[in-house]
């Protein structure tokens, strides 16, 4: 039972790493739903990587550049091209899906190398996604780069016009927040399940793009509903822990993505949506072209 | 505080001059050789009409644009724009026409947001500090910690204020300040203006036709014409007529076009309606009023105070919280849009480009928008283009649509030309109630001619007419009723004849008309 | 950028004729093309003789050309899915999972009538393989409608909804399919079980009666987007919702239909793969790879933008250059993975050259004419 509690803690980072990269990116006013490929690429390369060097470090180094880089190629796209947030996303994410299938396809099975060594039976990673919280929440909200994240999210005109620079702030965000998804890819290949397969993320990441809507684009609400979401995952592997028999261990595996749309569905009511109306960030998606 | 003045400039002293200001663009001359000087502690009022060069030299003297010709010198010195920033810093501060603010911030979030010394970390307290002594030397009450989105308009705009002020503003820019304000909200303005020109500030509203409000507040005032400074001189020697005649070149009659009209039957019915805004405030509150044939019923007041969700729950986009509705003694109170247009309700709403119109679709496909459901329109679900074709066709040639042919994307059409499609679009329906909501807005001289009259002959033809319209004079010249709102409540309503302009004034403000005395 | 007396500017396009939008498509491909071949390059293995190889096996070989042109079926379907709901402005990334709950569909109406059983049936074929269209119609239509519903009633994210359908209709199948589900193929092996040879559609050179459906449906969707009221509506809500509202159009109905429509036809692409295309005529173990796939729709959709007749072309060489990448990937001793690595190469080069879709590049002197 332990040992479920600890796998669900290890899963839950996961999706706290990737979605507080989604976070930051959409405080800013950038939406990217291709969340899933900017993983798998930091997820593959951090493997490959770490497989033909035999460093742990290296592998986590290459899949946070990665991820930084793709977050690059989404900001150019959206910020300086001014072009459909959505479209873009679906492009990251296609891409990724599919180069990584080739890339990686050599490198199929185990990593091979010893595990990470675990604190108190938990990931060390699991740690580094509270801190990351903190961090995020503090930024945010308490110094001076946060106002001008969350003013460039709300009313990029405004934010100009006081002396902001929209694009270097979203530029910003979109390479920290890409940087984030690759880590939480490599802590997936590399420390939760180090073995490879194609398209092996199965879906986290668009679960991790439902976590920040959930969230209403605040932290600590987010580490809580990513526990959750780790929680369900593992029970959805592990059904015969807590309810022995009651389905098929296939029919088991849906109740992740069926929670989601229950959370999805949730989130489309009047209470919820006069609060969350109000947490929006109103340009989210939006290309701001300056005059 | 970034000060670039000499240490012995006083009050009286010229600190902003403008020589020689020329700007050019493809079609027009903007600014035509514009001398202009502010002093230091006066109020400087700049007068112009639509297109008579106010804005660009506005934008100017704020580092938007940057001039063909002339210079800018501060405090003596020449200086040279970039870019707004760079006007900032020398002590410019500008507080625009339509609010530059962030609703879901607090006040001191906004005031501090791009500050240059707000500092790494945040400190909210030393800033509070700060905008506290401001506020104290201008007589400023506002609740810091307050999120903007709950704040009235005026005290919108007075957080933009103390933003320029906390900036370091030594000349404070208004766009067209009391566009957006209530008359007592107008009042707590110039209070405001009165008090920093006291402390120092030199202050530049930019001002369209409140002629009055020129008169009441400022010490000197330059008019602008067609580009050029065509007078400047001290308040005490002008008076409204002066002004005006300044302002358009010659002497200004106001005519009245209201045309009697026999009565006839009740169209529209509406009894006791209330409706939610978005942010769930009761923002219509209990509204009853009656449209026969042949009226037009004008709702006069300040955008805000329930206008637009009125017009929304009877063109059926909004679902009433209380009240009814019928049309015709049919009740259509929860109706939707579309069984409002069959039953002959035509809207045409205010925003032209987002609602009103399709801005990729052709002018053809646009006129479909009300025929779509019209069975004479489709056999066996294939849209008769043909038909609608000939009725688009005859819809440019009636109301003169400059535009090459009817296949180009509507989003190709000036604001005039495209209010004028849509205008004639709802009214080629024959329409028994047209609800038109803000139709001259953005428009010139010529296509706020046209629209009136197509309004006028719709009325004549029988239609009823319900008319929003901010622009006082528009509702008093045409409407038979008139029907001041505010805070979501008819303060009256008034026979066209009766409707006197500061009665109605007054009602827009709050004032029932059962307390105003006679 | 200035070269002597000359710049090279972008201008915001007012118009985009149909021909320089197919001209812009056109040279997204070539260019995807170009840089794919970095892939062969680091593969060792020289491009041209690449390209040379997946064009003449796609569309020249004998045993090749059909397999294109099973693919081209497919990804067609899969396109229009994508294509309905675009219209009006909605993303469908569920034709996998509908295609899925097509191909489930189907084989339970084949279940129902004993065919499991039996390996055959009383009824004559024609008609069980209309149920069967039938069938596959409703599955995906069912799942594809789950998502226009949230959308239409309760304005839920489709992107979201129709990804997790995507992942949740897999894993039913994979209930269905194996380990004792009930359609699984008596011998085991984690598949369904087969399709009798009665109830195999004849071929035209390898090719099943499917390609008049995706043919048929191209020219419906031409004529109904085009010319219906309803077309209309779909596409007066895709332009502008706001608008669509106002001139009475239902915010509700439009979603829902959309996706019901797409569901439909991407459930037929399930009937094609699994019930109608020669060496499967079951739910395969490998089903996942087909949905997969399914994503070229998007990708086409995209490139045609959203123009049915305009998808053809696109979808067969789509088709040609997935089956070419795939034998290539084979024959010269590649990774797995080439079919989809092109579709991802694809698919950025796109994104990319949306860009151009709203910007024109134009070489001017320095007054500004050309």
């Amino acid at each position: 039972m332990w040992e479920f509690f600890i796998r669900s803690l290890d899963a839950s980072t996961i999706f706290t790493i990737a979605a507080l990269g989604e976070l930051i990116g959409q405080r800013s006013g950038i939406l990217n739903v291709g969340i899933e490929g900017v993983m798998l690429f930091g997820a593959t390369l951090g493997f490959i990587t770490a497989k033909t060097t035999g460093s742990y470090l290296l592998g986590f180094l290459v899949g946070i550049a990665v991820g930084g880089l793709i977050g690059l190629l989404h900001g150019f796209f959206s910020i300086t091209l001014g072009g459909d947030q959505v479209v873009s996303g679906m492009g990251i994410w296609i891409l990724g899906f599919g180069l990584t299938t080739y890339i990686g396809s050599p490198y199929t099975g185990p990593l091979g190398m010893e595990r990470i060594p675990t604190i108190l039976g938990l990931s060390p990673f699991f740690f580094v996604a509270i801190a990351l919280t903190v961090i995020i929440w503090f930024i945010l909200s308490r110094t001076s780069l946060g106002l001008s994240i969350r003013s460039v999210g709300e009313n990029p005109e405004v934010a100009e016009v006081s002396g902001i620079s929209v694009a270097k702030t979203r530029y910003l965000c979109v390479v920290g927040g890409g940087m984030l998804m690759g880590f939480a890819g490599a802590i997936y290949s590399l420390d939760y399940n180090p073995v490879w397969n194609y398209n092996f993320l199965l879906g986290r990441g668009f679960i991790a793009l439902a976590l920040v809507f959930f969230s209403m684009w605040n932290p600590f609400i987010l580490l809580g509903g990513s526990i959750l979401f780790g929680t369900l995952w593992q029970l959805s592997l592990n059904p015969q822990l807590i309810l022995p028999g009651l389905m098929s261990r296939y029919i088991w595996r849906t109740v992740p993505f069926a929670i989601t749309l229950g959370a999805l569905l949730l989130m489309s009511t009047k209470w919820f949506r006069t609060k969350w109306g109000a947490a929006t960030p109103e340009a989210l998606g939006q290309p701001y072209v300056k005059d | 505080m970034y000060k670039v003045l000499p240490e012995n400039i006083k009050r009286g002293d010229t600190i902003l001059e403008a020589r020689g200001i020329t700007k050019r663009f493809p079609d027009v001359v903007a600014n035509d050789r514009i001398d202009f000087k502010i002093r230091l502690g006066e109020i400087h009022a700049v007068l112009g009409e639509n297109g008579a060069g106010k804005t660009t030299l506005m934008k100017i003297l704020f580092g938007q644009y940057q001039p063909d010709e002339g210079e800018i010198f501060i405090g003596g010195e020449e200086v040279r724009f970039k870019s707004p920033l760079d006007a900032i810093d020398l002590g410019i501060g500008m507080v625009h026409q339509h609010r530059k603010l962030i609703p879901a911030h607090s006040v001191i979030e906004n005031i501090i947001l791009g500050h240059p010394r707000a500092g790494k970390i945040l400190d909210l307290k030393r800033a509070e500090q700060e905008v506290l002594e401001i506020c104290e030397k201008y007589g400023f009450g506002l609740d810091l910690n307050a999120k903007v989105w709950q704040l009235s308009e005026g005290e919108k705009q007075l957080v933009e204020i103390i933003k320029a002020l906390y900036r370091g503003a030594e000349v404070l820019i208004l766009d067209e300040p009391s566009s957006a304000l209530t008359p007592i909200e107008t009042e707590k303005l110039l209070i405001s203006i009165k008090a920093m020109s006291a402390g120092d500030l030199a202050i530049v509203p930019f001002i369209t036709h409140k002629l009055p409000i020129v008169l009441q507040i400022s010490d000197r005032v330059t008019v602008l014409r067609k580009g050029k400074v065509v007078s400047c001189i001290d308040t005490s020697e002008a008076t409204e007529q002066s002004l005006a005649k300044e302002m358009v070149g010659r002497e200004v009659i106001f005519r009245t076009q209201r045309a009697t009209v026999e009565k006839g039957e009740t169209i529209l019915q509406v009894d006791d309606l209330s409706a939610f805004s978005d942010k769930d405030v009761m923002v219509l509150n209990g509204v009853s009023f009656s449209i026969s044939e042949g009226e037009i019923f004008g709702v006069a007041g300040i955008s805000g105070n329930g206008q637009r969700e009125l017009v929304e729950v009877l063109a059926g986009l909004r679902k009433p919280e209380r009240g009814s509705v019928s049309l015709d003694d049919v009740d259509i109170t929860f109706a939707d849009s579309l069984k409002r247009w069959q039953l002959g309700i035509g809207y045409v709403p205010a925003d032209r480009i987002a609602m009103g119109s399709i801005a990729d679709f052709s002018l053809v496909e646009n006129v479909t928008m009300n025929y779509y459901f019209d069975h004479e329109y489709y056999r066996r679900g294939v849209l008769d283009t043909k038909k609608i074709r000939e009725i688009t066709n005859d819809i440019i040639a009636e109301y003169d649509v400059v535009t090459p042919s009817a296949d180009i994307v509507a989003k190709c059409l000036s604001g005039g030309n495209l209010q004028k499609l849509i205008l004639a679009r709802v009214l080629s329906r024959k329409p028994r109630l047209v609800i038109v909501d803000l139709p001259t807005q953005g428009l010139d001289v010529g296509a706020t001619e046209f629209v009136r009259n197509k309004l006028i002959d719709a009325k004549k033809e029988g239609a009823g007419i319900l008319l929003i319209s901010e622009d006082l004079d528009e509702v008093l010249s045409l409407s038979d009723w008139v029907a001041p709102i505010y805070e979501g409540e008819f303060m009256g309503i008034l026979p066209g004849e009766d409707a006197k302009r500061e009665l109605v004034g007054a009602m827009m403000a709050g004032i029932h008309l059962d307390e105003e005395s006679a | 950028m200035r070269i002597g007396s000359h710049e090279l500017n972008l201008e915001r396009r007012v118009s985009l004729s149909g021909w320089q939008a197919a001209g812009i498509s056109i040279l997204a491909i070539i260019v995807a093309l170009a840089i794919f071949s970095i892939i062969f390059i680091l593969a060792e293995i020289n491009p041209l003789t690449a390209y040379a190889e997946i064009f003449s096996y796609a569309f020249a070989n004998p045993f090749g050309l059909p397999l294109t042109m099973n693919r081209f079926i497919f990804i067609l379907l899969c396109t229009y899915a994508f294509i309905i709901p675009f219209t009006a402005g909605l993303w469908n990334i569920g034709m996998a999972g509908q295609l899925y709950a097509g191909s489930l569909a189907v084989y339970a109406v084949l279940l129902a009538l004993g065919v499991k059983e039996f390996q055959s049936v009383e009824l004559p074929a024609t008609l069980v393989i209309l149920m069967m269209l039938i069938a596959a119609m409703l599955g995906g239509a069912f799942i594809g409608g789950i998502a226009g519903f949230l959308k239409g009633k309760y304005n839920v994210n489709e992107i979201v909804v129709t990804m997790m359908l995507n992942f949740m209709t897999f894993w039913v199948v994979s209930f269905f399919i194996k380990e004792g589900g009930i359609f699984m193929n008596p011998g085991g092996r984690g598949e369904s079980f087969e399709l009798p040879p009665s109830l195999q559609p004849s071929l035209i050179f390898g090719v099943p009666f499917t390609i008049f459906i995706a043919l048929g449906a191209a020219l419906l969707l031409y004529f109904v987007l085009r010319k219906t009221k309803i077309g209309y509506e779909i596409r007066a809500y895709g332009e502008n919702p706001t608008a669509a509202a106002y001139a009475g159009i239902s915010n509700f109905s439009i979603p829902l239909l959309v996706f019901i429509m797409g569901g439909a036809l991407a459930g037929l692409a399930g009937y094609h793969y699994f019930a109608a295309v020669p060496g499967v005529y079951k739910i395969a173990r490998t089903y996942g790879y087909f949905g997969d796939l399914a994503f070229y729709g998007i990708i086409c959709g995209l490139i045609s933008r959203g123009n049915p007749l305009a998808a053809i072309p696109v979808a067969f060489l789509f088709g040609g250059l997935s089956i070419g990448a795939r034998f290539v990937q084979g024959k010269l001793g590649m990774s797995f993975g080439v079919d989809f690595a092109l579709l991802g190469v694809l698919m950025i080069t796109l994104v990319a050259f949306q860009f151009f879709y709203r910007y024109k590049l134009i070489w001017e002197n320095s007054r500004g004419e050309p």
